[in-house]
């Protein structure tokens, strides 16, 4: 046969192999994860932010979803409770003054194992912490400057006792916090460091590995491909029902519908309203949705005039129909909230005072002596957080601005141009998100009130010290009454006097086939794989 | 390619947005900003930052990606066997299913064949790739279920071992048929997708091409001596009205390639085109010059592909 006749052997043997390709009205079944399909959670999502498995690095949703499945942390919220810290690692933990710091004994569980087989001690512990503060990457901050932690304040005094050392200036209730996160994640320091090379802590290897005690191993990790998660034998908890999770990266969310509804997919992660209005009522399809963090606010930059005076920018916020936001642009799929810390964190305050009232916020524009407004109002390309097109939000918030006599001009940018505007005060109205960084209000407080840190508060020229002062003190109380009790006074005057809108607090859609149970999405932004089944 | 890298580079700087910003996000403090901007030497003058990142070139370094934070050598060898699997399959479609069908137009000029042959061309040139893929999924997985939605294996087949990164080379070399199979048949409906512009190109190249050659003296010639309608066909007018339609097929890869971008979107293809708009949305620059540094040595080589093309269809080319 002629060699010129490959290509042509080539396109037929394609052809014919393509018209075997076996019927897809089910998932496929070969045996790449342990068990197949059958004990395999299939969980098709978007997941390009993906950048390291490690837990000292990752600090994206994608990274942060999965690490918290492969380790365990020393304490822990349960379930979507956020307010009460609870055991897991340790078995318990007081906060001591000790004069000058403040030290936190953590008592460690006895016979938990690693995936390895390796006994977890106190030594794995003070490697794990120290090694986040030595490797410096993206959540490091949390430990070195929210906690203000040096790698030497953190010491085992046997082999099932670790003290903390933290300075007063820093918040032991918002440190615990912060444990129960994955920058908190107990890595097997045996196992770690015989993976070092050139002093990286095992970072290199630990981007696609797992070392640690959680429910499920990282088995896998093909790049912008798929993750999968493969049953731990060794975990000390409830044994998971499933052998493995497979994470698909499938960035169009007409793809995740389409397989969800085939068969091929167990979970789609990236759904729109409009989607899973349309999924429901599918046989084998069920649709669910779960609560998250974050909060969607229109900064008003007190830089420049009239967003100086607070009767113009509570003239704004109650200008603007929160209630067509939330039924009519997000179709339900959000919270009404308005202050700065989001329901589901202790502190939070439910209060929601503005709805659209025209005359009051008129009346609050004569009162400052403006009649004609002329602002500019910066939004980011693609989907705001809930399913829908920031522009289209921006849309509404200048139709309802403009029934006050307030002219916006809307200016859509990427979010990275954006944020470097915003961040140099030169945005004048700024819609964005914000999701606190770690399960406390003071993640959110402090950014939002303290001009000194630089953040929220910086970005929107609002510099009131007697509230940054009052959000300080907050944070570094011990007793949680008090505390929450304490945010509340804080969040109550920022929603009258902050330079914000907080337009609403969105939530998180899924479509589910309808034999998957136990799913439950933490606000966090995870979930425990080890409790689902199908 | 000293050009490319300079133009690149410039504009990659000129754009106002701090890429340090877009890598940490709105929670970073400025200190760790300035500290990603030193990692990375952000914060070195440009033309410094040019003349680093071109010694890197020279001995092999394309940089780190600030998205991935890996060396971008090192993405673009997982990327680039997808796409070029995914493109020179389309390019395939292409050449065996637009040059039959522009043949079979110019014979049947002004009849039902040829009436239909520019139709589907014509829709070729016209309907957007993104549209494109979204049907063709829709219809052929979703409502038919004779081809999978996405990927580049079945959710639980294990890719083969790499060698070349070209599933279908690799899975042959290892052996390993299921991964053949299920590599060739989710090649099929990005590679037609993206095949279809490039396939009504060369269509409409092919039809006016032979048109003129069927209008030659001596094809009245061959025909007078006999041969059979086949071979005047093939071996008389086709050879010699390829020659323009290989220059088209050339300049198609480069339009696979820029097409990839979107196709493999769509069908969830981890290749290049993806990793291009991930890296182009988020300022990674050392990808992006990357990327754009790949594209310029694949653009010229398939060039050359098309010059050495030239040579075997008309051997006087050699003398010229």
């Amino acid at each position: 046969m002629s060699y010129r006749r490959l290509p042509i052997l080539f396109v037929v043997v394609a052809l014919i192999a393509a018209c075997t390709q076996p019927p897809t009205s089910g998932p496929s079944t070969s045996p790449q994860a342990s068990g197949g399909a059958a004990s395999t959670l299939v969980y098709y999502a978007d997941v390009s932010d993906l950048i390291s498995l490690d837990p000292a690095v990752a600090y994206e949703f994608s990274g942060v979803l999965l690490v918290h499945n492969a380790y365990e942390t020393l304490v822990k919220f349960e379930g979507a409770d956020l307010s009460n810290i609870k055991p897991s690692l340790a078995t318990s933990w007081e906060p001591k003054d000790a004069g000058s710091t403040w030290d936190i004994t953590f008592k460690l569980k006895s016979g938990v194992k690693f995936a390895s087989g390796n006994a977890l001690t106190a030594d794995d512990v003070v490697y794990s912490l120290q090694r986040v503060i030595k490797l410096n990457k993206s959540p490091a901050f949390l430990f070195t400057d929210i906690a203000g932690l040096k790698a030497e304040n953190i010491k085992a005094t046997d082999a099932s006792t670790v003290i903390v050392s933290m300075p007063k200036t820093s918040s032991p209730q918002g440190f615990l916090s912060i444990l129960t996160f994955t920058v908190g994640g107990i890595v097997d320091s045996k196992e770690v460091k015989s993976h070092e090379t050139a002093g990286d802590s095992g970072s290199a290897w630990l981007l696609d590995h797992s070392a640690g005690s959680g429910p499920y191993n990282i088995d896998h990790w093909t790049k912008s491909s798929e993750v999968l998660l493969k049953a731990n034998a060794n975990y000390g908890g409830t044994k998971p029902a499933l052998s493995g999770v497979l994470i698909k990266h499938v960035p169009e969310s007409t793809n995740q519908q389409f397989a969800l509804e085939k068969g091929d997919a167990d979970v789609a992660r990236n759904l729109s309203p409009q989607q899973i209005a349309a999924l429901q009522g599918k046989t084998g399809i069920v649709t669910t949705s779960g609560n998250s963090l974050l909060l969607v606010y229109v900064g008003m930059n007190a830089t420049f005039k009239p967003l100086d005076n607070s009767s113009v920018r509570e003239a704004l916020r109650t200008a603007i129909d929160y209630d067509g936001i939330i039924k009519d642009l997000l179709k339900g799929n959000a919270k009404k909230v308005q202050g700065i810390v989001p329901i589901g964190l202790s502190g939070a305050n439910e209060s929601a005072p503005f709805q659209a009232d025209v005359a009051k916020a008129k009346a609050l524009l004569t009162q400052a002596g403006q009649t004609a407004i002329t602002l500019e109002l910066l939004v980011p390309t693609g989907q705001a957080p809930g399913g829908v097109a920031w522009a289209d939000l921006a849309s509404k918030l200048q139709a309802d601005w403009a029934k006050i006599g307030v002219t916006v001009t809307i200016k859509q940018t990427a979010q990275a141009d954006l944020l470097t505007t915003y961040r140099a005060q030169k945005g004048q109205l700024v819609m964005i998100l914000w999701g606190p960084d770690f399960p406390d209000p003071d993640a959110n407080v402090g950014p939002f009130t303290d001009a000194a840190a630089k953040s929220i508060a910086f970005r929107n020229a609002w510099d009131d010290k007697t509230i940054a002062a009052k959000g300080r003190e907050a944070a570094l109380i011990t007793d949680v009454t008090k505390r929450t009790a304490a945010y509340k006074e804080i969040t109550e005057y920022v929603l009258h006097n902050g330079p914000y809108a907080v337009l609403y607090q969105p939530t998180e859609l899924f479509g589910l086939r309808s034999n998957v149970k136990g799913f439950a999405w933490n606000p966090m932004g995870w979930l425990d794989f080890a409790s689902i089944t199908k | 390619m000293i050009g490319v890298s300079v133009i690149t580079f410039a504009i990659s700087h000129v754009i106002p947005a701090d890429p340090a910003v877009a890598a940490l996000g709105d929670h970073a403090t400025d200190e760790q900003i300035a500290a990603f901007r030193a990692e990375y030497r952000l914060d070195r003058p440009l033309v410094e930052q040019y003349v680093t990142y071109a010694s890197g070139i020279l001995h092999g370094d394309l940089g780190r990606s600030i998205r991935t934070r890996r060396a971008v050598s090192d993405d673009l060898a997982d990327s680039f066997p997808a796409t070029i699997e995914l493109s020179f399959t389309a390019l395939l479609v292409s050449i065996f299913v637009g040059i039959p069908a522009g043949v079979w137009s110019a014979i049947y000029r002004g009849r039902l064949p040829d009436f239909i042959v520019r139709l589907l061309a014509l829709a070729g040139g016209s309907i957007p790739v993104f549209w494109l893929g979204l049907i063709v999924i829709g219809l052929f997985y979703y409502q038919l279920g004779w081809f999978p939605g996405g990927g580049r294996l079945d959710t639980f087949v294990a890719p083969p071992p790499t060698r070349t990164g070209l599933y279908v080379v690799d899975s042959l070399l290892a052996g390993d048929l299921d991964a053949l199979r299920s590599s060739l048949v989710h090649l099929v409906l990005p590679a037609l997708t993206l095949g279809y512009f490039s396939t009504a190109v060369i269509t409409r190249m092919t039809r006016s091409s032979m048109l003129e050659v069927l209008g030659q003296d001596y094809m009245r010639t061959a025909r007078a001596k006999g041969l059979r309608e086949r071979v005047v066909v093939v071996r008389h007018a086709l050879r010699n009205a390829l020659i323009p339609t290989v220059t088209i097929i050339g300049l198609t890869f480069g339009s696979l390639l820029s097409g990839a971008v979107l196709t493999e979107t769509i069908f969830s293809w981890p290749g290049l085109g993806r990793y291009a708009t991930a890296s182009a949305v988020s300022l990674d620059f050392p990808a992006v010059l990357g990327v754009t540094l790949l594209a310029a040595i694949v653009y010229p080589a398939a060039n050359l592909v098309v010059d050495i093309a030239y040579y075997w269809l008309d051997p006087r080319i050699q003398r010229g």
